[in-house]
């Protein structure tokens, strides 16, 4: 990063209601430069409050959101410190995608030129012209992903940029939100899908009902997650689940021949399959998915939200 | 790496706060100027009025062909003079015994007037029976003397170059001095005398989507002695020049006259000196901009639109994300806005102007047609005031439609104080009507009046005033809701 130059988004200690409803309840993260962090919580989680109150859009009723050390309302050009994505849908359908880049530009002193350079970069060239209501729901998200790029900001928010968004396009969105971390930007994707983030996130702040549940790196999650589990192929399946059984492991049975073993060290697993005689295909040990330790986190907040729902 | 947070540019593109709102402001106008049915409003600005004012006065026309008489905005110069020439400086000294109570602005008194024709210069001393004494000139000034100065009362009338100076008193002795005035290039020999003069009596009723209005003349008299005109450098003497009538009464049947028996003079005359009041006169100029009323409503609704169109779709957030400063981008909005729909307002009246008297002068056939000009400084205020008019009700609009957040609830609540009064008129008692008009936001209809009549409410600068004022409310409250509600 520029020297001197703050790129750090800081949450403190965020709590926001909306009368009796408490969307933000004492929420406290970090988005530092130089990496993808991934926001996630299920719908209704609270991720677009928190990014309006970083924005100076909604005020907290407590604490604080710093953009590199200042709160937002005291930008004065506040697009050349923070690029955002917040709704794609919102444009004057009657405006062209053009002009409505320009008059963002123009409103923070941005040259006319960068707004060709930015249609350019999301692959709006030949759409600049093209009135914002004759555009499908995929370009909508590129112009919006435009908007955010207009000023070449080390902060970057996107609220669900993948909505709408065709496969290539998905595989062009990872591309430039990693590519915008390794200029060393700060850059912060919210999704409700934790799967969407797999292989692009490097951190994640996963929140629920307002509240945060875990801050950590994705490697330390999935490594979280995984535990200790082995994938085990054998085609004697059911024999092996009970011989595992009752030698004091936990099995799950998979697809047709695997089986999912854990609390037993590989080489005990295959030394007592061999006694029996069952032919081991393959043993590996298990990496879970991003997703599935997302759902294992969020199963405590899910299951507050079911009785919640069942009581009113 | 990023490029333009290097702090040297982001230093110059900070530099200013009058550069930063000037961003603001060209941003806004790129909002308002890329989305093709808000120019399409202005148009319909433009083309709403020009269209209304040949409907009405291609309609008024045939009135005016049926002989209604029009008159050239100015003054009325109607009264009874019994006059002498006065060459050089010197002072017309009379006694004014008795004054018939005719008309509450009846008058009587000693005038100085420069020649014998409509609407040459003249200084007047004067009674009135309910208004004491005046002294007056030009047809639109007027200074109050004494207010229990009614007859019998002493007057003097002094002209010195081009200064006149009217006196009064109650016994000849003890003067009082009641104006002054500087009459500019008086001829060496004016004509000095006694004048009489008593306007129409007007009975207005009124039912409902009409007005019986009943204007009768009146004739006023009033017995003057102790008349003397002295010519500086003479000694005083009676009066004893020719003295001549002067007649300039426009009702045929209601001429003045006078009769002198011993030094006392008994003059008879009607008709009025003042500013023109046509109090059922059209005012044809405020007629040609009627279709202001129409024109307005397109600049409401885009003057709701413009601010609506961000709620609606969340795009306030988009820009409050750009320019944090709520108070300022509304502040810009209300700019662009405003000077949006006075330059669209300005060709419509202009059009509308020039097409109405066009058409009038096509379809009429009254030879007494006024001559109106956008050079004329009246007209001039109604046809540029009427532009004002409905920029300050497309902000009118912008700032409710930023309370209350809806299209639907933003443009009735802007259009409907706008249509009251009109819509009301003639089922209310002329003063209820009269509040009515100065009370809501339809006060600034006034800047159109280009002459008062007898319904007329409010002054047309005070008129645009009240609106203005309104605007002023409504801006301030929308900038505090906009700083204190989330976006």
């Amino acid at each position: 990063m520029v020297a001197g130059m703050d790129a750090t988004i800081e949450v403190r200690g965020v709590h926001k209601r909306y009368g009796p409803t408490t969307a933000v309840d004492d929420l406290s993260f970090t988005v530092r430069p130089g990496q993808v962090t991934g926001f996630v919580g299920p719908n209704g989680a609270g991720k677009s409050t928190t990014l309006r109150i970083i924005l100076g859009l909604d005020a907290p009723d407590e604490g604080t959101a710093l953009v590199g050390g200042r709160q937002y309302r005291t930008l004065r050009t506040p697009l050349r410190h923070v690029g955002a994505l917040l709704d794609a849908t919102a444009v004057h359908p009657g405006r062209r995608a053009r002009d409505h880049l320009l008059w963002m530009a123009q409103s923070n002193g941005i040259p006319g030129g960068r707004v060709d350079e930015v249609l350019e970069l999301v692959g709006l060239r030949p759409a600049a012209r093209r009135r914002a209501g004759g555009l499908s729901l995929g370009m909508l998200q590129r112009l919006g992903i435009a908007a955010a790029m207009l000023g070449d900001a080390p902060m970057l928010l996107f609220d669900e940029p993948v909505n709408g968004l065709d496969p290539d396009g998905i595989r062009w969105i990872r591309g430039l939100l990693r590519s915008l971390a390794a200029e060393g930007r700060a850059v912060l994707v919210s999704s409700h899908l934790m799967s969407e983030l797999e292989d692009t996130a490097h951190h994640v702040v996963v929140i629920g009902r307002g509240r945060l549940i875990a801050d950590t790196s994705v490697r330390a999650l999935v490594a979280a997650a995984s535990k200790d589990q082995l994938q085990v192929r054998t085609p004697g399946r059911s024999e092996a689940m009970s011989l595992l059984a009752n030698a004091g492991a936990t099995v799950t049975a998979g697809d047709r021949e695997t089986l999912t073993v854990s609390g037993m060290p590989a080489e005990r697993v295959v030394a007592l399959l061999g006694e029996r005689g069952l032919p081991v295909m393959e043993v590996t040990r298990h990496r879970a998915s991003l997703e599935e330790a997302y759902m294992e986190l969020t199963r405590d907040a899910l299951d507050y939200e079911a009785v919640a729902v069942e009581e009113s | 790496m990023p490029t333009t947070t290097d702090p040297e540019t982001d230093r110059r593109a900070e530099a200013g706060t009058h550069d930063r709102f000037g961003r603001l402001v060209l941003a806004e106008w790129t909002k308002l100027r890329t989305v093709p049915r808000w120019i399409m409003t202005l148009a319909a600005v433009v083309g709403l009025m020009a269209l209304a004012a040949l409907i009405d006065t291609s309609d008024q026309g045939g009135d005016v062909a049926e002989g209604e008489p029009l008159q050239e905005p100015g003054f009325t110069d109607n009264f009874h003079f019994v006059h002498q020439p006065l060459t050089g400086d010197g002072t017309i000294v009379a006694h004014v015994v008795s004054q018939e109570d005719s008309h509450e602005w009846a008058k009587a008194g000693l005038m100085v007037k420069a020649r014998l024709e409509v609407g040459a210069p003249y200084a007047a001393v004067l009674v009135t029976p309910d208004h004491g004494v005046r002294m007056q000139w030009g047809f639109e000034h007027d200074v109050a003397g004494s207010e229990n100065g009614a007859a019998p009362r002493w007057l003097r009338l002094t002209r010195s170059g081009d200064v006149v100076t009217g006196y009064e008193s109650a016994d000849a002795r003890n003067w009082q001095q009641v104006g002054e005035v500087d009459l500019d290039d008086l001829p060496s020999t004016v004509e000095v005398g006694l004048f009489v003069a008593s306007p129409d009596a007007v009975v207005i009723k009124r039912q409902y989507g009409s007005n019986f209005v009943n204007e009768t003349p009146t004739r006023g008299e009033a017995v003057f002695d102790n008349v003397s005109v002295e010519a500086d450098g003479s000694s005083p003497s009676p009066a004893d020049g020719e003295w001549s009538d002067y007649d300039s009464a426009d009702e045929p049947d209601f001429g003045g006259s006078s009769t002198e028996s011993d030094g006392v003079f008994t003059v008879m005359g009607s008709g009025d000196i003042a500013e023109v009041r046509r109090p059922f006169g059209d005012d044809l100029v405020e007629l040609s901009l009627s279709g202001a009323a129409v024109g307005m409503l397109a600049a409401a609704a885009l003057g709701a639109l413009f601010m609506t169109a961000e709620f609606k779709r969340g795009m306030i957030r988009t820009t409050f994300a750009a320019s944090p400063g709520r108070g300022r981008v509304l502040a810009a909005k209300a700019i662009v806005l405003g000077g949006a729909t006075f330059a669209a307002g300005l060709v419509a009246s202009v059009i509308a102007f020039l097409v109405s008297e066009a058409t009038l002068r096509h379809t009429s056939r009254d030879p007494g047609l006024p001559e109106l000009s956008l050079a004329n400084l009246t007209v001039l205020r109604a046809v540029v005031g009427t532009a004002v008019l409905i920029a300050l009700v497309a902000v009118l609009s912008l700032a409710v439609a930023t309370i209350v957040r809806h299209t639907a609830l933003a443009i009735p609540l802007v259009v409907l104080p706008l249509l009251v009064p009109s819509l009301v008129e003639g089922g209310l008692p002329l003063s209820v009507e009269n509040w009515l008009t100065r009370l809501t936001p339809a006060a600034g209809f006034a800047v159109q009046q280009t002459i008062t009549r007898y319904d007329t409410a409010i002054a047309p600068l005070v008129g645009l005033g009240v609106l203005a004022a309104y605007v002023a409310v409504a801006l301030a409250v929308a900038t505090l809701l906009l700083r204190r509600r989330d976006a």
